[in-house]
């Protein structure tokens, strides 16, 4: 793992300091499982085009996180704003519908289905669905991600990674203006993982879209992202650039200084 | 699905045209009011609609539905309850749409309560209810239902044995053809995601509650008109008859035999199943319960996903065996 580490650190410089509009917020959110607290008071802002990572050790409430922004969960306190817009207690469809797309830690591909067919589901009912070109246009994004060959092959016989890349342009179909990524990189290999970093960079530049990224690679995420928020045991210990993230005492206690998963 | 009309299209229709032909001319050749094969087609043509049905909400969206004969007998009974009131008639298509109806706005209440709550199991748990609220509510009707004894119809009514075959024939197309075109829409693509994953589907912008109460309440409106059918065919309607389990559980069977959530599959398990149980309830009445359970047993055994995906994967099977001989040959050649 470590050799490679050293590839993503080369693009630290290529990276841009890119501050626009708060398009996305989040304030003192709280999020209980019964007398634990997997998110006590979060509050923080994603800007327009943006790479945002979300850092933190297991159970530190990431995914969480991504559950109540999509409103897969309900917070027990706090909102959520989209573009000014309160969004807190939509249905999950909706949240897609106004432009929040994600994908899953545990990659949730529509199995029976082609590739195609799977980024079709995104284009036909995600935040801008289109009357015509559907077809033409879930082609161009599988085409971003590489799996344009495929865009036949039933998913169940696709491997992990493909299946990841698949998520990603099933979410980026829809046009959303904030993509929610739940470790994208989980269970990939080297190579795999420097192609992964590349079509989220890709994504990035060809779709204006916001990113929030949520990843146990950090030199991946320190590479690519403008900003890093680090949570631990369901709070916001930390947020800043990477290079600021990386000198922080108390992330580095948290999380730098444990032994990289 | 999508992938399905790029290929073969035109022979699978040429194909099935020329059995739809061959059904409409079955009477003509055959004395519809004796011919066993008119009778025989007649109801498994009324099973591959409510198969076809289920196959709709639990086959392509995965909500397993165990409620197909409170909407056969709620069709039922709406057909008689309206003809003896003088408001409809005999084979009135006013009754027919009035059964699908009431079938569609009960699985439509009753979707909206269990579907958007509860968990998989409870929904097919409660749809399980509905037929036995039904059947309370029949027993306890008074002279509206006229309890146990049930509503028994004007049988001199009876014409011939060709209008009930022809209106069995005509529902199943219907359902076959509403059925097609969901399946290949982007109604149908919603539908298979939400069966394939429900959080995914909904997160990626299918509102999922209004596509499985349209699942399911398509599936009852057909699953209706068969019970207003069945209603002109017996002229008695009461809760043994048209509220069995037997209008869910056969439908069922045949579907997951043939194959559930393929388009064939409820058809061919329609036929495969009714002519095991016809021939055997004709060669050895007396076992036919027990036959028919040990064939199901066996299917199942072998078979767990249904004939389709057998024939499905067999084919490809055969298909690579060739392929490998083949070259296996030319590299000896060479
Ligand atoms: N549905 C749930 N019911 C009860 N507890 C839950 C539920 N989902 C998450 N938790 C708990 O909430 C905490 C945060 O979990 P979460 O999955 O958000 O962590 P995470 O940061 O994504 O971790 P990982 O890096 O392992 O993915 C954990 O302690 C977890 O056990
Ligand atoms: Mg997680």
């Amino acid at each position: 793992m470590n050799k490679n580490e050293s590839q993503y650190s080369k693009k630290n410089n290529s990276k841009k300091d890119v501050t626009g509009d708060d398009i996305f917020q989040m304030k003192s959110i709280t999020k209980r499982f019964g007398g634990l607290k997997a998110l006590n008071d979060i509050s923080f802002n994603l800007k327009k085009n943006e790479i945002t990572g979300l850092i933190g050790p297991n159970g530190a409430g990431k995914s969480t996180l991504f559950n109540v922004a999509t409103s897969i969960y309900k917070p027990d306190s706090g909102k959520i704003f989209l573009m000014g817009e309160n969004i807190t207690g939509k249905r999950p469809h909706q949240i897609c519908w106004m432009g929040i797309s994600r994908t899953f830690q545990l990659a949730k591909t529509f199995l029976s289905m082609t590739a195609l067919e799977n980024v079709l589901v995104g284009a036909i009912y995600g935040h801008k669905p289109r009357a015509r070109n559907v077809r033409q246009h879930a082609m161009e994004v599988l085409e971003l991600v590489g799996l344009e060959t495929k865009s036949d092959i039933i998913t169940s016989q696709m491997t992990l990674s493909d299946r990841r890349l698949l998520e990603v342009a099933r979410a980026l179909v829809s046009q959303p203006f904030i993509m929610l990524l739940d470790e994208p990189m989980a269970g990939l290999n080297p190579s795999e993982i420097k192609k992964m970093l590349h079509v989220i960079e890709k994504a990035h530049k060809e779709r204006n879209v916001s990113i929030l990224w949520v990843e146990h690679k950090v030199e991946a995420i320190f590479s690519l992202c403008n900003r890093i928020i680090v949570l631990e045991y369901g709070q916001k210990i930390a947020e800043g650039k990477p290079e600021e993230i990386a000198q922080n005492n108390n992330v580095i206690e948290a999380y730098l200084g444990k032994p990289s998963s | 699905m999508l992938r399905l009309n790029q290929m073969k299209v035109h022979t699978k229709y040429i194909a099935g045209l020329i059995v739809v032909i061959f059904f409409v001319l079955c009477p003509l050749f055959l004395n519809s009011e004796r011919s066993y094969f008119i009778y025989f087609l007649y109801t498994t043509f009324i099973y591959i609609t409510i198969a076809q049905g289920w196959n709709l909400i639990a086959g392509y969206t995965g909500q397993v539905s165990l409620g197909q004969h409170a909407f056969f007998g709620l069709g039922a009974y709406i057909t008689a309850i309206t003809w003896r009131a003088g408001l409809t008639g005999y084979f009135d298509p006013l009754a027919f749409l009035l059964s699908g109806t009431g079938a569609l706005l009960l699985a439509a209440i009753v979707g909206v309560v269990l579907l958007s709550k509860l968990r998989d199991d409870y929904f097919s748990l409660g749809t399980l209810g509905i037929g036995e609220i039904l059947r309370v509510a029949a027993l306890n009707g008074g002279s509206f239902t006229e309890g146990a004894a049930g509503i028994s119809l004007n049988s001199t009514a009876y014409k011939s044995m060709n209008h009930y075959y022809y209106t069995a024939l005509f529902i199943m197309l219907f359902t076959l053809v509403v059925i097609v075109l969901l399946i290949r829409s982007r109604v149908g693509l919603a539908l298979i995601a939400i069966r394939e994953d429900e959080t995914a589907a909904s997160a990626n912008g299918i509102p999922v509650l209004r596509y499985k109460i349209l699942a399911f309440s398509i599936g009852a409106f057909v699953t209706g008109l068969c019970g207003s059918l069945n209603a002109y065919y017996i002229f008695h309607v009461h809760p043994p008859g048209v509220l069995s389990l037997n209008w869910v559980v056969i439908p069922v069977l045949m579907c997951i035999l043939g194959g559930a959530g393929t388009f064939m599959g409820p058809i061919l398990g329609a036929f495969v199943l009714s002519i095991a149980f016809e021939l055997t309830s004709i060669w050895m009445p007396e076992i036919h319960p027990i036959f028919s359970g040990a064939f199901i047993v066996l299917v199942t055994l072998f078979m767990p996903s249904g004939i389709m995906y057998y024939i499905t994967n067999h084919k490809s099977m055969i298909m690579r065996r060739l392929r490998l001989t083949v070259f296996k040959w030319m590299n000896q050649k060479a």
